[in-house]
């Protein structure tokens, strides 16, 4: 018999025992039975029971069938799908029926073929032939709804899957349904481009080819292509997708719900900067300075020499800037060599994630849970890490407060600047007693790299003056002022990076990086998840892991060219131990931590100007070398704005829209203005590539 | 901007302020004469929302309009209990006195013509919906004068 | 015969006038309640046995009985009153409003006594300008009025036009300031309703007929009537009657001389052909079905309903096959577009019977006709298709020879000699989707 937690019933003959509040499509799974279903999404929220596949004959219920979707599993209940029912087979075959009377059925050229629940459900429950004699609805076809996404109307089955993304998860209220019956269609307002950060996911929450995707477009048939799992490398995320590969290629990304992580959802950037892999502006070949004239391809050999040499000459005064964008193997391998072979423990670490947070470690799902959320650091969480936003917005959903003030929120987090690494909310969240914090770092891997850098060796070292050799590890580096900054004190600089245009000019040696997409190797995110990056295409260029190998013999010290073998090193000094083959598919988050109050100093507060606004300058999510690259994302980067919030713009007499403005110390830039309620007043927002020179402190006029 | 204080008020009315779409749409189509993209950008503003929502929403009821109207609206009932008595008939009067063809509107922008749905008059038909006030009992022959006031009016 | 209630003095006085209504004893029905608890209220309504006047036929009491007490949902409770009145046949409501506006308010008021409810949304359909007026006015003549008022708010909503707001979780929707698209019971809106929290949707005329209820007491009440239709009904009759209009009758009088002693019989004196009995939503009655009772089990013995109380006559001049398209056209117009049978079918459906009367159709087409029917009724996700799908599958059920006809003859044995021929519904005028011709 059922149990107080669970329920048992029969579906089509076979008895099964669920957890209560079982939805009967999971109920029947649980069986080994299918509903089919198209509108049903229950990460979209409450069933909406809108296309009537799933019609089921449902005892106890009225005498007609009944949309299993919207019912949950309950004692007693007896349910008949098509395979036992002739009701609910009528019903299923109708359905089917009535959404084929307008289809276009033009499946041969359909990019969704193959991959279609249309098609699969119309081959297993659907009428063989067509009674429908008369015009169908046509429309326009196919139209761009952004330069990412095309609409065909006519193929779509109005399952309000899209609409009900747009408005309840993303909330961004762009792409809706308009006109009513029969005449229904979805449209964006004037033909207006879907610009919203996650709007591809509407492409894969199509059941049908209504939506998709301008780059996959024509690529590939669904029998050509392989699915490889990995992690997406361009946030500290970390969402778990699919690479889609067809010939050694990477053709599009999906998701790969981990529940626990994304919820099944990807930002624009993670599902299409893919196409960075095939820059123009790609290095396939070392290059070599010569002379003061330009540079030369030359041969790995002959840059491993190179590099030898440049490594010897510096006689350890060597700093290394690291992206954070390193795999965990990778930057071990590098501090191995560096620190172990040559005594250079200097580096510019991309973020010091602190590892205090480990006693507040929880997964990013209980964040949907939580009744108070404190988000502090004031940059935009959308834009370092977009999926985080997502479940903010769950939570609000949910009935919770989102605030400024640490003061009883039961999860806190920081994004922006003053965070010290994520120190200052773990001591805030210790304080108050919350049951999770998230520090919102810059870069994908800034803790993995940090945390294995600091895995090869114990020691601290004075800043060598003059630099011998600056090496710059990894395009977040390369593009980095600071790190530019840092090399025009340097004698020699050897830059490891995908792309011309990030290291041509300044570096002695240029090294062709590969992508997050091309490594195999390990990445921490920023629960503190150990997750696995797989090689998905093949690079033009061998991986860093193995060049970094050979190098490291021609110093004596024993690199392992293979992820694994780092992997298990690295780990035993500063992972406790899991060993790789753990760091499966879907990572598992480690329990929390102990609490070590006694490490947790208090910080100096971030310094607030005493008049005046304070300036965040942020980087936009859709920005960066992999955007850059992306003709496809222009349309997305960040508009000339700045951002206010209410009270300090009606102190100006600021309405959204006017040209305000900012100014400080001399410089000044022209920007629209945008208002936000929920920015703290004294605090306004700019992306960094419309902030030019502006410092910390500004002032605004209209 | 009065438009926004209207708005906000009629947010006020209401334990939700979402509930101030039909009513905030209705005082935009008024000051606009018809839903224009302006309107409607007006509109998501003072509510608190996009565009697109408020198109979502206009769209799906047959007393908003998104494209240009005429002065006046001229609403003959075709359901079946006007039509049993001779709707259709009195539409046609409508056609010929106001020269439009139903369902537009007439040249000059004096009048949109369109048949509508039951009106929730049939015990007087045939029910004409002149500027959204019914005329009862409308016999075709009614048509001219009911014309000539309106002109007389502007 | 005319059992006025609803309408009681109306005739003879204006009661749009506080001061009038309350010279014919108005509002003391609502001091009487007061008087009562909550629970008194529900008993009492309970014990009248009234069902909802909106069409569906709900027993009233036990509506109300549903709301979470406090203790259970702590969520405020809303009365929502269906004022959204669009079913073709139907125009009580209106009248109602117009002319007995304080007895609607007055049974406005008892309704949130009795669930404990502080704030009434009246969501009248936004074409009645007329009915909108006359209840502003009277909400601004009680204004001064706490002893009436009692602390509660009463807010009218206007819709903008769309018959599916009138079914109660679209309405919800509808006045949560979204598009108008039912949504999935359970939950229903006595527990999740108006912002999630426990509400009674009702419709005008039931509210309407609470004061009467309250005053008379709720068992002498249920001395009126039939058993499960107990006490009086505004029906509307329209149509090719004599004198068409609203008549209050006791539930159960006959259908034959509500057409021909109320409204007068068949006008110009033509004969009976058919009678659409409760709104347009209902199974038509023949010439020879209407010695039946206008009450929920003598209609339901012949398949129908009461509905909305519209009663719509045709003369022996229509066409069946034409009725068939204009009604189909209109729930093909007004279907919200959410469910999959609904929307495709009803526009099917009109596509089918465009063909019949034009004479073009097979004879394997009138199957096909009824097969759609038949494949929207029971899978819809609210009753605007089923009873789209109903009606007109009862068209051919009753007047088959005549669909047949059609097939057999390659046109219309009627022509422009019915008055439903060629008439011009909105939904013909949508050309802003340009259609296809599939290959043969
Ligand atoms: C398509 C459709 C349209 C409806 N239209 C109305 C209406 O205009 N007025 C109304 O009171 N009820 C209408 N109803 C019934 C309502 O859903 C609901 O049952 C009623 O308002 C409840 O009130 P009552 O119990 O007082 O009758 C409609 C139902 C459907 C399915
Ligand atoms: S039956 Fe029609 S009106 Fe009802 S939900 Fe379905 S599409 Fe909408
Ligand atoms: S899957 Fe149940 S109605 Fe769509």
């Amino acid at each position: 018999m059922s149990t107080p937690q669970t329920v048992r019933l029969t579906i089509d003959g076979v008895e099964v025992e669920v957890a209560k509040g079982t939805g009967l499509v999971e109920a029947a799974l649980a069986a080994g039975i299918e509903i089919p279903v198209f509108c049903y999404e229950p990460r979209l929220g409450p069933p909406v029971g809108a296309c009537r596949m799933c019609l089921c004959e449902i005892t106890p219920g009225p005498p007609k069938p009944q949309a299993a979707c919207t019912l949950q599993a309950a004692d007693g209940m007896v349910v008949k799908t098509a395979l036992t029912s002739a009701v609910a087979a009528e019903a299923q075959n109708a359905t089917l029926e009535f959404i084929l009377v307008n289809h276009p059925l033009d499946c041969p050229v359909c990019d969704k073929g193959g991959e279609c629940p249309l098609q699969d459900l119309t081959f297993r429950y659907g009428p063989g032939n067509t009674r429908m004699t008369f015009p169908k609805r046509t429309f326009d076809k196919p139209i761009p709804i952004s330069p990412l996404i095309a609409l065909d109307r006519e193929r779509c089955i109005l399952c309000y899957r899209c609409t009900r993304f747009s408005e309840q998860i993303a909330e961004d209220g762009q792409l809706v349904a308009v006109n009513r019956g029969s005449q229904t269609q979805i449209a964006t307002f004037e033909d207006d481009p879907y610009r919203a950060p996650f709007s591809g996911n509407v492409i894969e929450l199509c059941p049908v080819g209504a939506l998709t995707s301008t780059t996959y477009r024509f690529e590939a048939r669904p029998w050509e292509i392989q699915d490889v799992p990995t992690v997406c490398g361009l946030c500290p995320v970390g969402c778990n997708v699919y690479a889609t590969t067809r010939e050694g290629k990477v053709k599009r990304i999906l998701s790969r719900n981990h529940p626990d992580l994304d919820g099944g959802w990807l930002c624009d950037k993670g599902r299409f900067a893919y196409q960075h892999l095939r820059a123009e502006d790609r290095l396939r070949d070392p290059l070599l300075r010569v002379r003061r004239r330009g540079f030369e391809e030359v041969s790995w050999e002959r840059a491993l020499d190179e590099a030898e040499r440049l490594l010897r000459e510096a006689e350890g005064r060597i700093v290394t800037a690291l992206s954070g964008s390193e795999t965990i193997e990778q930057a071990y391998a590098l501090a191995k060599l560096l620190r172990r072979g040559l005594g250079s423990h200097v580096a510019m670490l991309p973020e010091e994630v602190s590892d205090a947070l480990d006693s507040l470690r929880v997964p990013l799902s209980a964040i949907a849970e939580a009744k108070t959320i404190a988000v502090l650091g004031d940059a935009p969480v959308v834009e370092r890490a977009p999926i985080v936003e997502l479940w903010i917005k769950h939570a609000k959903r949910n009935g919770a407060r989102v605030v400024g003030e640490a003061e009883g929120a039961d999860i806190l987090i920081w994004c922006g600047p003053g965070g010290e690494g994520g120190a200052r909310v773990a001591r805030l969240a210790q304080q108050i007693g919350a049951k999770g914090a998230f520090y919102l770092p810059e870069t994908a891997n800034a803790r993995g790299a940090s945390d294995a850098w600091a895995a090869a060796a114990d020691v601290e070292a004075a800043n060598p003056d003059p630099i011998g050799l600056l090496i710059v590890s990894g395009d977040e580096a390369a593009a980095n002022p600071d790190v530019r900054a840092l090399a025009e004190l340097a004698e020699r600089v050897l830059v490891i990076s995908m792309f011309h245009g990030l290291a041509a000019g300044w570096a002695d040696l240029v090294l062709p990086g590969t992508s997050y997409l091309e490594r195999d190797g390990t990445y921490v995110n920023l629960e503190g998840r150990v997750q696995r990056l797989r090689r998905t295409a093949i690079p033009p260029a061998p991986d860093e892991l193995a060049w970094i190998s050979r190098l490291a013999e021609r110093f004596g010290v024993e690199v392992s060219p293979y992820p694994s073998v780092v992997f298990e090193e690295v780990s035993a000094i500063a992972f406790g131990g899991i060993p790789f083959g753990v760091v499966g598919e879907r990572a598992e988050l480690p329990p929390p931590a102990a609490a070590k109050a006694e490490r947790l100093g208090s910080g100096p507060e971030g310094a607030r100007p005493r008049s005046g606004l304070r300036l965040i300058r942020y980087r936009a999510l859709f920005s960066g070398p992999a955007v850059e690259r992306t003709p496809e994302l222009q349309f997305q980067r960040p508009l000339a704005e700045v951002e206010l919030s209410t009270e300090d713009a009606r102190a100006r007499d600021i309405r959204p829209g006017d040209e305000v403005t900012v100014r400080s110390n001399g410089t000044s830039v022209t920007l629209r203005a945008r208002l936000n309620r929920d920015l703290r007043a004294g605090v306004v927002r700019i992306a960094d590539e419309h902030a030019g020179d502006l410092q910390p402190k500004v002032e605004l006029s209209t | 901007m009065n438009f926004q204080q209207d708005v906000q008020k009629l947010k006020e009315t209401y334990p939700d302020w979402h509930s101030a779409m039909l009513p905030a749409l209705r005082a935009a189509q008024e000051n606009h004469g018809y839903l224009s993209p302006e309107a409607l950008r007006e509109c998501a503003d003072a509510l608190g929302t996009t565009p697109a929502v408020c198109e979502a929403v206009a769209s799906f009821y047959d007393m908003f309009h998104l494209a240009p109207i005429g002065r006046h609206m001229v609403e003959v009932c075709t359901n079946v209990a006007c039509a049993l008595v001779g709707a259709q008939q009195v539409l046609e009067a409508f056609e010929q006195e106001l020269d439009v063809e139903a369902g537009e509107t007439s040249a000059d922008g004096f009048a949109t013509l369109r048949p509508i749905e039951c009106l929730g008059g049939c015990g007087w038909a045939t029910i004409v919906s002149i500027d959204h006030h019914y005329r009862t009992h409308v016999q075709p022959d009614d048509v001219p004068q009911i014309v000539q006031e309106l002109r007389d009016g502007d | 015969m005319a059992t006025e209630l609803v309408l009681a003095h109306a005739r003879d006085r204006d009661l749009t006038k506080l001061a009038e209504y309350e010279a014919v004893g108005g509002y003391q029905a609502l001091a009487k309640a007061r008087g009562m608890t909550a629970q008194a209220v529900i008993d009492d309504v309970q014990a009248s046995e009234l069902r909802g006047r909106g069409g569906a036929f709900f027993p009233t009491g036990r509506k109300w009985a549903f709301i979470p007490k406090p203790d259970q949902n702590p969520n405020p409770h809303y009365l929502v009153v269906n004022a959204d009145e669009s079913e073709p046949g139907s125009f009580k409501d209106n009248e109602i409003m117009a002319t007995v506006p304080h007895r609607f308010i007055e049974g406005c008021l008892i309704t949130a006594h009795a669930v404990e409810a502080s704030r009434v949304f009246v969501y009248i359909r936004g074409e009645y300008t007329g009915p909108y007026e006359v209840l502003v006015a009277a909400l601004e003549e009680l204004k001064p009025r706490d002893d009436i008022l009692g602390g509660v708010t009463i807010v009218l909503h206007r819709g903008a036009g769309a018959y599916i707001c009138g079914e109660e979780t679209a309405l919800l929707e509808s006045l949560e300031g979204k598009r108008g698209q039912p949504r999935t019971k359970p939950p229903f809106p006595a527990i999740e309703g108006l912002y999630r929290s426990p509400t009674v949707v009702n419709n005008v005329e039931t509210m309407a007929t609470i004061p009467p209820i309250i005053e008379l007491g709720g068992a002498e009440y249920a001395k009126l009537g039939v058993p499960d239709s107990r006490g009086t009904r505004v029906v509307s009759i329209s149509g090719h009657v004599e004198r068409p209009g609203n008549y209050e009758i006791e539930n159960g009088t006959s259908m034959r001389s509500l057409i021909y002693d109320l409204a007068g019989g068949i006008a110009a004196g033509r004969a009976l052909k058919a009678v659409i009995p409760g709104g347009s939503s209902t199974v038509i009655l023949r010439h020879d079905e209407i010695d039946v009772g206008y009450d929920f089990n003598s209609l339901l013995a012949l398949k129908t309903a009461m509905g909305s109380a519209g009663v719509v006559v045709l003369d022996d001049r229509c066409c069946m096959v034409q009725l068939g398209i204009r009604i189909s056209e209109f729930y093909e117009h007004e279907s919200c577009g959410k469910c999959t049978p609904c929307r495709e079918g009803t526009r099917w459906m009109t596509q089918i019977l465009r063909r019949l009367e034009a004479g073009d159709a097979e004879q394997d087409e009138l199957d096909l006709l009824l097969s759609v029917c038949d494949r929207i009724n029971g899978k819809c996700l609210c009753p605007l298709g089923e009873t789209a799908a109903i009606a007109v599958a009862s068209y051919v059920d009753k007047f088959r020879g005549e669909f047949q006809q059609h097939i057999d003859d390659g046109g219309c044995p009627f022509g422009d000699s019915s008055p439903l021929h060629n008439v011009l519904a909105p939904v013909a005028l949508r050309t802003h989707s340009p259609v296809a011709v599939v290959p043969a």
